[in-house]
């Protein structure tokens, strides 16, 4: 601890130097005095010869100090002193930091909470999931056969254990109402793979897992609470869930949201049940935990193994089906990554300006400050002294914004997390102490980049020197380095904004496209149901009719149908088709987009019938079907007169869908997505699609005031069941394209920020170069310059280096649009319009910026600053 | 640049304080004289530099310093070699002469 004696050691040091230094004067002049001068003289010589000696001792000193801590302690202060002698330059500094730190560290918030951190489960890199797919069929048939599910868990060698899972939302009835719970089915194994254990109670037992045991419960924290206020004595009370009565075992921790944030309750479902025996039944999302060390590929060619044996003993079933196995983070995360990190891109892009523009200040400030530099040197300040105590200056300033930024941060993550409330993980994004450090860092950075420089330049001796000579009688400064520093602000600015305004009009353009169907007036809502109801088609069907029919019958309501997609929602699901009758085309395949709707639903979307007639609900839906095509699929593959009367049937056949017989032929509508082109489309007319389709009713008036009475109509004729998801079309739509609209909106607040930041570093810099020069403008103006003539020239020099910016700024945008360009919708992302927009915005804004000044050089009295002098 | 404060290589100072503090413990100005009288007035060395260096030396552990009382009655500051300064010393001394005889040699062959 070496330092810390010597900082104590300071005070004693400082006398020691003084009293060493002292003898030697003394001595000097006692010799002096022994030459035979008088006392006065021997110590006036003494004193000369021995030369400067507070200089010697500041030597001195530097030869003791431990330097860093001491020196930053002086530095430090020193820092303060200055900041407190300029307090508006010094939040300028801070505000501009605060700004750009923070929204730095916001979106770095979001991607350390999303991309980096792994899933919020022990080893969560170990989690997969795992799907079986049939490449022969493009059919989106993903789940898993419980039975191959238990076979994959026996065979393999690569997974600790692999389980699987589907939800429902069910009604539970043990209370005075029904109320919708959403219920996860999971296969034994569930909670070991995850790696998590009920907060309160137990797992599963044995019995528990096996058919014909008792039936037994998880519930979620939020049922816990909400149900039964956080009683412990929860456990073991029964809930009765679809007329099913099961006790609860446990209830899970509160962190735990597995499979999304609504699950209410977990059950299990045995794998001996009868029901679970059919290899064809898709019926699971599996999820797996590799054992340690074990790398995705050697998981992967295991299963790949374990799959073709199973190909050879069940040839009918599994021989054309592989296995497709990813981390369950990236498939948490899905597409987010790429929005995330070009927000986070333009985000540092943004920081980089704000810390040119401190350049371009602290540049200024130094010119200013080149006396009291010099005359630090000349008291014998090393310049590394100097620097640092510089660097130290703008550190402060850069904490001090660091620690803004960071409330800032918190403030945006926070309007982040409501703006983008549907993104995965966003529960998981919040201020900890690794986006404190990151804001630290950031400093860091911002001041090595806004500090370094200009205190290097600042502290260049011949320019002090030159500059403390000179005075003010000298017309100096035309500074290109604080224009070049300009330009390149408003080269970034030009840049985001570019990125900006493409996404703008790409979003502007999604508005523009006419969907083919009308979503207006129209109120989407789900009615609980069981999978259960499955095991009699005709009386699922029948309960859907019924329901549609009262629905359709209430005043206010022209229409319902149900539908099993929403139209619009982006959604897949294309299969492979081939006609019935006449030779069979082998090379031509037939593949379209299949939606399961009931025959009302055309009516309730406004999708026009081209030709032929509405089609029928047939009385059982398992023989015989009528299906609608739309225009699309009618035009690629048959031409609209051969279509009506054709019969298409699904291949390979499954059985699960009967011949459909094509009765009419309907519109184009976008409803796999605005975005996309309409392809060719099968609309299979039954109103069942599965227990639980989306209703949707066309509503005379505003949409959500029906919700109130569409709920009480399904309580009189169905009291078990309960009315969930209540929402306008519209909101599904805005939803579903949520985190192109948050990222649009984000990247906009960006870029109008640059361009604010890059407009103040243009006042600034100008404002600057104004002052300078006021000696020059004023003798102009006294020899006859016209004041006009002043005011073009300063405003031609704002403008001509924005311009200069802006051409920069295009190339950069060239680049940048290419990053976006899979994006962007019906706009190119070289678009002309788009970059000339922009770069007309920014001049123009530029040329704003520079009036001010211009105005104020060309109002100067001549003969005022010419007697200044 | 810096003033140059000496017409001493920084090297040469080092050597010389080591050398005349080898001869018994000394104060700064001791030292400075001693110098100027050994060189017969040649060298002169400038306050500026010499305690700068003293102080260095005495950090590195070369010289080891105590306060007493001088001739004068005056507290001063008295420097002494360390073992590890002889042993610096004996190292700079052979270097000095090992490059005073190459430069010398090298004067001789181009006369």
């Amino acid at each position: 601890m070496e330092w810390w004696k010597s900082l104590f050691r300071k005070r004693a040091l400082d006398a020691q130097l003084d009293s060493e230094l002292r003898f030697h004067i003394e001595e000097l002049t006692e010799a002096n005095i022994a030459a035979g001068l008088t006392p006065e003289e021997a110590r006036r010589r003494a004193v000369l010869e021995f030369g400067g000696r507070e200089q010697i001792k500041e030597e001195l000193r530097d030869v003791h100090r431990v330097s860093i801590v001491e020196g930053s302690l002086a530095n430090l202060k020193s820092a303060f002193r200055f900041i407190r002698k300029s307090p508006s330059f010094s939040i300028t500094v801070i505000l501009t930091l605060a700004l750009g730190i923070g929204a730095n560290s916001a979106v770095f918030s979001a991607i350390d909470g999303i991309l980096l951190r792994p899933l919020p489960f022990p080893n969560g890199d170990q989690l997969m999931e795992l799907r079986q797919y049939n490449p022969k069929t493009r059919s989106p048939r993903t789940r898993l056969a419980p039975v191959r599910l238990e076979d994959w868990n026996r065979m393999n060698s690569t997974f600790q254990a692999i389980t699987g899972y589907y939800t429902e939302d069910n009604s539970e009835t043990s209370g005075p109402l029904p109320e919708k719970v959403t219920q996860a089915f999971v296969t034994p194994r569930f909670l070991q793979v995850w790696g998590i254990s009920p907060a309160l109670g137990r797992d599963f037992t044995r019995e528990e897992e096996h058919f014909g045991g008792p039936n037994a419960i998880l519930i979620s924290d939020r049922f816990w609470r909400r149900r039964f206020g956080a009683d412990p004595n929860a456990l073991g009370k029964k809930l009765r869930v679809n007329g099913f009565s099961s006790s609860i075992v446990g209830v899970m921790p509160a962190s735990f949201l597995f499979p999304d944030r609504d699950v209410d309750l977990w059950s299990a479902v045995p794998p001996d049940a009868p029901i679970a025996q059919s290899r064809e039944w898709t019926w699971y999302l599996a999820i797996g935990r590799l054992k340690p060390g074990v790398t995705l590929e050697q998981a992967r060619a295991n299963l790949a193994t374990v799959q073709k044996q199973l190909g050879i003993a069940f040839p009918k079933t599994d021989a054309d089906l592989i296995v497709a196995i990813e981390p369950l983070k990236e498939m948490t995360i899905g597409g987010v990554r790429r929005s995330l990190l070009i927000l986070y891109g333009s985000v540092s892009l943004l920081l980089l300006i704000a810390c040119t523009n401190i350049v371009a200040l602290l540049l200024a400030r130094a010119a200013q400050r080149q006396h009291e530099i010099s005359v630090r040197f000349s008291l014998g300040g090393s310049r590394t002294a100097i620097v640092s105590q510089l660097l130290t200056e703008v550190f402060v300033l850069a904490l001090a914004g660091a620690g803004l930024g960071l409330v800032v941060a918190n403030a945006a993550s926070k309007v982040f997390r409501t703006l983008a409330a549907d993104l995965p993980r966003i529960e998981e994004i919040g201020l900890n102490w690794r986006i404190v450090l990151y804001s630290l860092v950031c400093s860091v950075l911002a001041t090595l980049i806004c500090g370094l420089f200009p205190a290097i330049c600042g502290t260049r001796r011949n320019v002090s020197s030159s500059l403390t000579q000179s005075s003010r009688t000298q017309v100096t400064t035309r500074n290109p380095l604080q224009w070049l520093l300009v330009g390149v602000q408003v080269a970034l600015a030009v840049t985001l904004l570019a990125g900006a305004g493409l996404l703008l009009r790409s979003f502007q353009e999604l508005g523009r496209v006419s969907p083919g169907f009308d979503a207006s007036h129209v109120l989407t809502f789900h009615i609980s149901a069981s999978y259960a109801e499955t095991a009699d088609w005709k009386g699922l069907t029948q309960r859907i009719d019924r329901t549609i029919d009262s629905l359709g019958s209430l005043p206010g309501v022209e229409t319902a149908a149900t539908d099993g997609t929403l139209p619009g929602v982006p959604s897949h699901f294309q299969i492979e088709l081939n006609f019935s009758e006449g030779q069979q085309d082998t090379e031509r395949k037939i593949v379209a987009e299949s939606r399961f709707v009931s025959p009302a639903y055309f009516a309730t979307m406004r999708i026009p019938i081209l030709s032929g007639e509405l089609c029928r609900e047939s009385p059982d839906s398992l023989k015989s079907i009528n299906v609608m095509v739309n225009r699309s699929f009618a035009n690629t593959y048959l031409g609209e007169s051969t279509a009506l009367g054709r019969h298409l049937q699904e291949v390979p056949i499954s059985g699960l869908l009967p011949p459909g017989e094509i009765r009419g032929i309907v519109g184009d509508a976008r409803e796999e997505g605005l975005h996309r082109e309409p392809g060719p489309t099968v609309y299979w007319c039954t109103s069942a699609s599965g227990p639980d389709p989306f209703y949707l009713i066309r509503t005379r008036t505003e949409p959500m005031a029906m919700a109130e009475t569409v709920r009480q109509k399904i309580h009189e004729i169905e009291p078990a069941r309960s009315v969930f998801n209540i929402a306008p079309l519209t909101d599904h739509l805005d939803e579903a394209f949520a985190e192109n609209r948050l990222r649009t909106v984000l990247l906009a607040f960006f870029a109008a920020t640059a361009v604010s930041l890059a407009c103040v570093g243009l006042y600034g810099t100008l404002s600057y170069s104004v002052n300078v020069r006021r000696r020059e403008v004023g003798l102009r103006l006294a020899l006859g310059a016209l004041q006009g003539q002043i005011v073009k020239q300063f405003l031609f020099q704002g403008l001509g280096v924005s311009f200069l910016g802006c051409v920069a700024g295009s190339v950069l945008a060239a680049a940048f649009a290419r990053v976006l360009s899979g994006m962007l919708y019906g706009v190119s992302p070289t678009d002309v319009t788009t970059l000339l927009g922009v770069v007309v915005l920014v001049l123009g804004v530029a040329a704003v910026a520079s009036l001010a000044p211009a105005i104020r050089a060309a109002s100067v009295e001549p003969m005022q600053v010419l007697r200044e002098e | 640049m810096t003033v140059q404060k000496s017409d001493l290589l920084q090297g040469t100072l080092d050597l010389l304080i080591l050398k005349t503090v080898a001869l018994g413990p000394v104060h700064g100005y001791g030292i400075s004289q001693r110098i100027q009288q050994v060189s017969r007035e040649a060298l002169q060395v400038q306050q500026g530099s010499l305690y700068p260096a003293l102080h260095r030396l005495e950090k590195r552990g070369w010289l080891q310093a105590t306060w007493g009382e001088s001739e004068s009655g005056r507290q001063a500051k008295y420097y002494r070699l360390s073992a590890k300064g002889r042993k610096q010393l004996q190292i700079e001394e052979s270097e000095w002469n090992r490059l005073s005889e190459a430069i010398g040699l090298v004067l001789r062959t181009a006369e």
